[in-house]
């Protein structure tokens, strides 16, 4: 059995449908109606100790029903999730004490303390022993570069200074696993390098297992081996990063700028997009145009000066993905 | 259980440390909370210049009845924080992030948080009428008389405590009980500021039985002063505080035990 597994997953709220005006306002309170919604359907994967998994998904996909069901917060419908021996949301005492949560978008931290008053509350709370609790301080705040900030109150720090206090208030209790939920959220591009690198190396250096949330691709492709992408509450993509590639990013495009301009004849399965004067955009699926017969027929044809050829963006394939062109 | 002190001083540190950044803040906004409630002592002091005494209570009685209220609303909010402000932080998400640690909920709840402001406001008034008037009312302090004022007070604070958690539990079934706070709680404690003999029998009723003030300031000042209106009621009633206190605080805890599952199989 695989470190975390989530078998036929379901969840379901129950959203209640208020009606406007005084008496609909009235009848609610006697004889509330609910919608259901399901936040998850069927749910099913499992992941081994000292992953790193990405999880991503459009915005009300299912993903922060997913980590809460995995972190304990909340019962699933139906199903199963065992993580590391655990079941989260009935031991949870047991279960909270051997994992770490960063929720970007909400710091632990107390807002008006030094940022140091809030670990040593922390180191209290997790019974972390003083030996653990040092060695750990000392090491993030060290990766991370904290030194400088660790005694001034936490409403004086920049997002990306609070991201990182946050990060390691999640960690000083060495948990076995940590859900990142979305994690560089606001944070500048240096403060995200920071991050990430951070992030991967804990993961390679202590195999502490890890699922990311977040909608920059970048973290995904700077950090993550595994990818999962939920849409709709349900799972639209399981593997590598390369292997999405593989599987929908079959488009290319070869952009050609001519010596002059001229008119290009229609080429069966290629779309022709008109740049500049002298510059055509071809678009075409690379199993259904090999890409030799199509520059040996541009270049007899016409007189050309530059040619560059590109795969598809990752961010563009997930965009696509999650506006349903692939299924 | 060493653990678990450790874990309430450095809460307490926190808290306090928290409320203390802002000195000349803090001290303003306690100031604030005093002022606003002296309102209801000032009220009753002008009354009482017009009728000299109110159902056979003189003013130095009226305060000593007054300074329990407040006592025990000051004690009790130390404690009771988390659970007054409980359907905000379920709302915003932050209840999460007591379920994300590994202590238990309710502990968490009652100890992480500290409304150091309302504390010191209430409890300061309290305490300026308690010393106002406790050597005005006739009262001998003896053994007796200070281990019985010690139990009223903890069983005021336990009454006010167990509807706070009481009216926090609803929260979790209902969306906003804060009104409801607002009715039965705080328009209450209005009433509870005067010997209740004076009321209606159904204000009355209210007060002793539904939402039941009367044990946390008139029945414990009915056994210090000896007031004659007691008779309309039952002598054992005299005794009763502590008993109310811890009841009703049982109850309502395993309300809240019951309606915890609840919360995390509907997630709100």
């Amino acid at each position: 059995m695989d470190f975390i597994e989530v078998k036929n997953v379901s969840k379901v709220f129950r959203i209640n449908r208020r009606k406007s005006g005084v008496t609909g306002m009235l009848a609610n309170l006697f004889v509330p109606k609910y919608e259901k919604k399901e936040a998850v359907k069927n749910l099913n994967f499992s992941i081994g100790q000292g992953e790193m998994v990405g999880f991503i998904g459009p915005n009300g996909a299912g993903k922060s029903t997913t980590i809460k069901m995995l972190s304990g917060i909340l019962f699933p419908e139906s199903g199963e999730i065992t993580v590391g021996g655990f079941i989260p949301y009935k031991q949870r005492k047991t279960y909270v004490g051997s994992i770490g949560v960063v929720f970007g978008q909400k710091s632990q931290l107390q807002w008006d303390l030094p940022v140091i008053d809030s670990f040593e509350l922390l180191k209290a709370i997790y019974r972390v022993p003083e030996g653990v609790y040092k060695k750990n301080l000392d090491r993030y705040t060290g990766m991370l570069d904290m030194g400088g900030f660790l005694n001034q109150p936490v409403r004086q720090l920049s997002l990306g200074q609070r991201m990182r206090a946050d990060i390691v208030a999640a960690l000083l209790h060495s948990p076995k696993i940590v859900f990142f939920d979305e994690p560089t959220i606001g944070v500048d591009v240096v403060g995200k390098e920071t991050i990430r690198n951070f992030i991967r190396d804990l993961n390679r250096q202590d195999h502490v297992t890890m699922i990311f949330t977040t909608h920059d691709m970048q973290d995904i492709e700077k950090t993550c081996d595994r990818l999962i992408i939920i849409d709709k509450g349900s799972k639209v993509y399981d593997g590598t990063l390369p292997g999405i590639r593989e599987r929908y990013g079959t488009t290319r495009q070869l952009d050609v700028e001519f010596v002059e301009h001229k008119e290009v004849a229609p080429i069966p399965k290629v779309e022709i997009i008109e740049l500049d004067n002298n510059k055509k955009r071809f678009v075409f699926e690379s199993h259904e145009v090999h890409i030799n017969e199509l520059m040996d027929h541009l270049l007899s044809h016409y007189n050309i000066r530059d040619i560059n050829i590109s795969e598809p963006e990752i961010e563009s394939i997930i965009r696509k993905i999650y506006s349903g062109e692939y299924l | 259980m060493r653990d678990i002190m450790h874990l309430v001083g450095v809460y307490t540190k926190t808290t306090a440390r928290s409320w203390f950044q802002y000195r000349v803040d803090a001290l303003l906004r306690s100031l604030a909370v005093f002022l606003r409630e002296s309102t209801g002592v000032i009220v009753i002091y002008f009354t009482l210049l017009k009728f000299d005494n109110l159902n056979g209570w003189n003013i130095h009685e009226l305060l000593f009845l007054y300074s329990l209220l407040f006592l025990t609303y000051g004690i009790m909010i130390i404690f009771f924080t988390g659970l007054r402000d409980f359907g905000r932080m379920v709302r915003s998400g932050n209840f999460d992030r007591f379920i994300l640690r590994p202590r238990g909920l309710l502990f968490q709840l009652i100890f992480a948080n500290a409304d150091w402001f309302a504390a010191v406001g209430h409890g300061g008034l309290g305490l300026v009428l308690f010393v106002i008037s406790a050597g005005k009312v006739g009262v001998i302090w003896n053994f007796k008389t200070v281990v019985y004022y010690l139990f009223a007070i903890m069983g005021g604070v336990l009454i006010q405590g167990a509807v706070f958690l009481f009216l926090a539990t609803l929260n979790i079934y209902l969306f906003e009980t804060s009104s409801l706070k607002e009715l039965f709680y705080y328009n209450m404690r209005k009433f509870a500021g005067y010997p209740i003999s004076i009321f209606h029998r159904a204000v009355q009723i209210i007060i002793i039985y539904i939402m039941p003030f009367a044990f946390v300031n008139y029945f414990p000042a009915q056994y210090l002063l000896r007031k004659e209106d007691m008779e309309g009621y039952p002598q054992i009633f005299l005794y009763l505080t502590p008993v109310v206190g811890v009841g009703m605080y049982l109850l309502a805890y395993l309300f809240w035990k019951f309606s915890i599952k609840y919360y995390k199989s509907s997630g709100n």
